[in-house]
């Protein structure tokens, strides 16, 4: 996967599990809401792990330095086709 | 505590700055019905929630609505790279210019600057749960305007993400309002503040505990 197309799929994965966790804020008895968040979540993780080992660091834990420093930052327009 | 992030919520990709739809948009960033304050508003408001469903809906909407302010900051910093002094005074954003240049400040589109009167925290659970389900819709309505007034996909595209996020935290709220109020005297929901007469919920418990 190239760096636009694993970060749309870590977007798509955290925002997945995001919904459902503001869902199960107002809905904390729903067990399947709650596995379906789950399953997001792990999904997300292992694409955030494969996103900082490739392209650096997402948050401050991983690395600091200058790959934490590392352009571009997130408001920076990039050309890219994704 | 709070920690960052780097990357947006939802991408911001735009190919042609536009400093009219920067002023334009910049509403969304410091305006009265902006993310600024929406952040402001439920971050603030959480303190005094009664219940831990209303705890964590605040704290959790409060946080995505400092993601959305990142994301119009983008929104308008990308909008006006690379401008000429031609095009700046064209298209009327010299009066923004003359003031922050083209650094992002927390105004409306009208120049009035940020303030906190945009918001209220009441410390009355029904009071603010009323205000959060009238500032989504608030914010909703001005989303709607903004693309009524923007025709480019590349700028339409998050803001539509963005005025769909209003409807989805309308939604909760509504939600969030309706367990508040399962939780009060079904006769009179005005009777006591659960986070204020703090006795009177003693009192409530107690007397359901012997009916």
């Amino acid at each position: 996967m190239d760096k636009c197309k694993l970060l749309r799929e870590l977007s798509s994965a955290q925002f997945a599990a995001w919904e459902l966790h503001l869902y199960l804020d107002t809905h904390k008895c729903d067990e399947k809401a709650a596995e379906m968040h789950r399953k997001y979540s792990d999904r997300a993780a292992e694409l955030s792990a494969e996103y900082e080992e490739r392209f650096g660091p997402l948050t401050h834990n991983t690395e600091s330095g200058a790959q934490w420093l590392k352009n571009p930052w997130p408001w920076e327009y990039k050309e890219c086709d994704c | 505590m709070f920690q960052y992030e780097k990357k947006l919520q939802y991408p911001v990709k735009i190919k042609n700055p536009n400093p009219r739809y920067a002023q334009i948009i910049i509403s969304q960033y410091g305006g009265p019905d902006g993310e600024l304050g929406a952040s402001l508003r439920y971050l603030s408001q959480r303190y005094s929630m009664p219940f831990a469903e209303l705890k964590g809906l605040l704290t959790d909407i409060g946080t995505e609505e400092l993601g959305h302010l990142e994301m119009i900051g983008a929104i308008v910093y990308q909008l006006t790279r690379n401008l000429t002094i031609d095009e700046i005074k064209k298209s009327g954003f010299d009066t923004y210019f003359v003031d922050h240049t083209t650094g992002v400040y927390p105004l409306a589109a009208s120049g009035m600057p940020f303030t906190a009167t945009y918001l209220q925290s009441k410390g009355d659970v029904i009071t603010d749960l009323h205000e959060d389900l009238a500032a989504e819709q608030k914010a909703r309505t001005t989303y709607d305007n903004i693309l009524r007034l923007v025709d480019d996909p590349d700028v339409r595209d998050p803001i539509k993400f963005l005025r769909e996020r209003e409807i989805v935290h309308y939604q909760r709220f509504g939600e969030g309002l309706q367990i508040a109020t399962d939780k009060l005297d079904s006769k009179n929901f005005y009777a006591f503040n659960p986070s204020f007469d703090k006795h009177c919920m003693k009192n409530m418990n107690n007397n359901r505990k012997n009916r």
